[in-house]
């Protein structure tokens, strides 16, 4: 908890806190934005409106999440290495691994707050513009999470690149690389593409309805774990050169 | 005796590289320790060990009776250190810099101020770390350090682009700190007329080997003994003839060239 808020404290003025806000806004926007004007367009898709609200949004919400997350690693690890920080953190009463711990949960957090504000908006756009009766809160609140559990790879996976490479192009070039090529096997049938954490976050928003995929929700959580521990032990390690 | 530092042939490789070679040092507790040698002699190398940044290929020490990595907190507790460059968070200002290692250190509030004092830098205590001027990050380094007063110091190189003023007001302020509050100081620098007028005892490193450790005094018996100066006469023969002639007047820069110098010719003839 003391090294949480001392990780919190860090982050003063870097705009981490700026990037996911802006992300959840910018989603939410966009959603209002294309159901007020393709409203009658969507509506009219052959599929079930709670299907059709939830996929057709999703897409570009979670490639906002996913530049948010992105940006948002690179950042935080930018700042430890700057000014060489990183360096005398070594020599102080701290563990790496719990500093890096606390930073995957902060960057968790952070996400989260941008899927709330995102989801607040489908919300909205279910209550008032689909049809009567057609809106399940259920469904969405089940959908979000299945969203989120689904970027958190890509979360695990950036805060690991970003913890243990010191130039921050390095980072932000592979989650480009990672995308594109997420982008390009997202709607693949298989399983095996389920390895690149990129795809895994795309997977929802590539569904044609709402329903979690329970491969992609198990690749999610043995990704996460698998990379956070990876972070965990190399930042522990790296005390001794 | 009682030593607060003791290192047991202590040694560091980089794949076959030997960076520090069998160092078995001898800091008293409560003096102010002098840790010389050329450039790439392993001073920066051998302080990390003792920090525990990086792991000894061979060798131990123990630092008051605690040894690594088993007491890693209970040690880093008691140090305060500045290696090479100063480190420091640029997003952050002066004092929320001090902050957070106060926070990581589990001080009171008050100790940021202290330091801040201590080292002349508390009007820019409320601006970005990252704007500071060369020397300023350098006291801010040095604030970091002592923050809290810890009983141990390792600085490496703290006088590093300060102005001449500013060298000498820190160099007052760490000789008047065992005496201020009870530490030990370890400090290696290239000024050797600072380290001849502050320190007690001083190590000579060179190429990874230590040539000499032992008081200033014992340094200057050693090398009159061994007639060292007289071997650097060639190269400076302006002050070190004068200062030879002067009784006890032994310069410590000339002891410290002709030893390295005599080292080096003698690791010349060995590899031949
Ligand atoms: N991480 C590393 N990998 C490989 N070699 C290294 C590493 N760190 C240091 N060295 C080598 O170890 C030797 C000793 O370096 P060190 O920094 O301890 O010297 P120093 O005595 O502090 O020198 P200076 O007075 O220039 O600060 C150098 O030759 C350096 O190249
Ligand atoms: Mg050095």
């Amino acid at each position: 908890m003391r090294l949480f808020v001392i990780e919190l404290r860090k982050e003063r003025r870097t705009g981490v806190f700026l990037v996911f806000p802006s992300a959840g806004v910018l989603g939410a926007v966009y959603a209002f934005l294309v159901f007020h004007l393709r409203k009658d367009t969507l509506l009219s898709l052959p599929s079930a409106p709670m299907d059709i609200l939830l996929t057709q949004l999703c897409g570009i919400m979670t490639v906002f999440n996913l530049f948010g997350i992105i940006t948002a690693a690179c950042m935080v690890c930018h700042m430890e290495f700057q000014g060489g920080a990183a360096k005398k953190m070594a020599a102080l009463p701290v563990s790496a691994g719990a500093v890096y711990f606390c930073r995957f949960l902060i960057l968790s957090m952070l996400l989260l707050a941008a899927a709330a504000l995102q989801n607040l908006a489908l919300l909205w756009i279910g209550r008032t513009d689909l049809p009567q009766g057609a809106f399940v809160l259920g469904t969405l609140l089940r959908f979000a999470g299945y969203v989120f559990l689904a970027a958190m790879p890509v979360l695990s996976f950036m805060v690991l690149l970003a913890s243990c490479l010191q130039n921050m192009w390095v980072p932000l070039g592979v989650g480009v690389a990672g995308f594109l090529t997420g982008m390009a096997f997202a709607d693949t049938e298989q399983p095996l593409f389920l390895l690149h954490p990129f795809v895994v976050m795309l997977k929802p928003a590539a569904a044609m309805n709402a329903k979690p995929d329970i491969a992609v929700v198990i690749a999610a959580i043995v990704e996460t774990a698998v990379f956070l521990c990876m972070g965990f032990w190399l930042t522990e390690k790296s005390h001794y050169e | 005796m009682d030593n607060i530092i003791t290192t047991e042939r202590l040694t560091k490789k980089y794949k076959r590289f030997t960076a520090v070679d069998g160092v078995s040092l001898h800091i008293r507790r409560g003096s102010i320790y002098g840790f010389l040698g050329p450039n790439g002699a392993g001073k920066s190398t051998t302080m990390k060990m003792l920090l525990g940044i990086t792991a000894p290929t061979a060798g131990s020490f123990s630092i008051d009776g605690r040894h690594f990595p088993e007491d890693r907190t209970a040690i880093l507790k008691g140090i305060g250190s500045l290696i090479e460059s100063p480190a420091f968070y640029a997003n952050l200002t002066g004092r929320e810099n001090l902050d957070i290692l106060r926070r990581i250190l589990e001080l009171p509030k008050d100790t940021v101020d202290d330091a801040l004092e201590l080292v002349g830098l508390t009007e820019a205590g409320n601006r970005l770390a990252g704007k500071y001027s060369l020397g300023m990050k350098q006291r801010l380094g040095l604030a970091g350090a002592l923050l809290g007063r810890p009983p141990l110091l390792l600085l490496d190189e703290p006088t590093n682009g300060l102005d001449p003023s500013g060298i000498h007001e820190i160099r007052s302020l760490i000789q008047s700190l065992p005496e201020r509050y009870h530490c030990t100081v370890m400090i290696s620098s290239h000024m050797l007329s600072e380290i001849e007028r502050m320190a007690d005892d001083v190590g000579i490193l060179n190429h990874g080997r230590l040539l000499f450790e032992g008081s200033l005094e014992e340094l200057r018996c050693y090398a009159g003994g061994q007639g060292k100066p007289a071997g650097g006469l060639g190269k400076s023969a302006d002050g070190g003839a004068a200062a030879y002639l002067q009784p006890g007047g032994v310069r410590l820069e000339d002891v410290f060239l002709a030893m390295v110098e005599q080292d080096n010719a003698a690791g010349k003839r060995r590899a031949e």
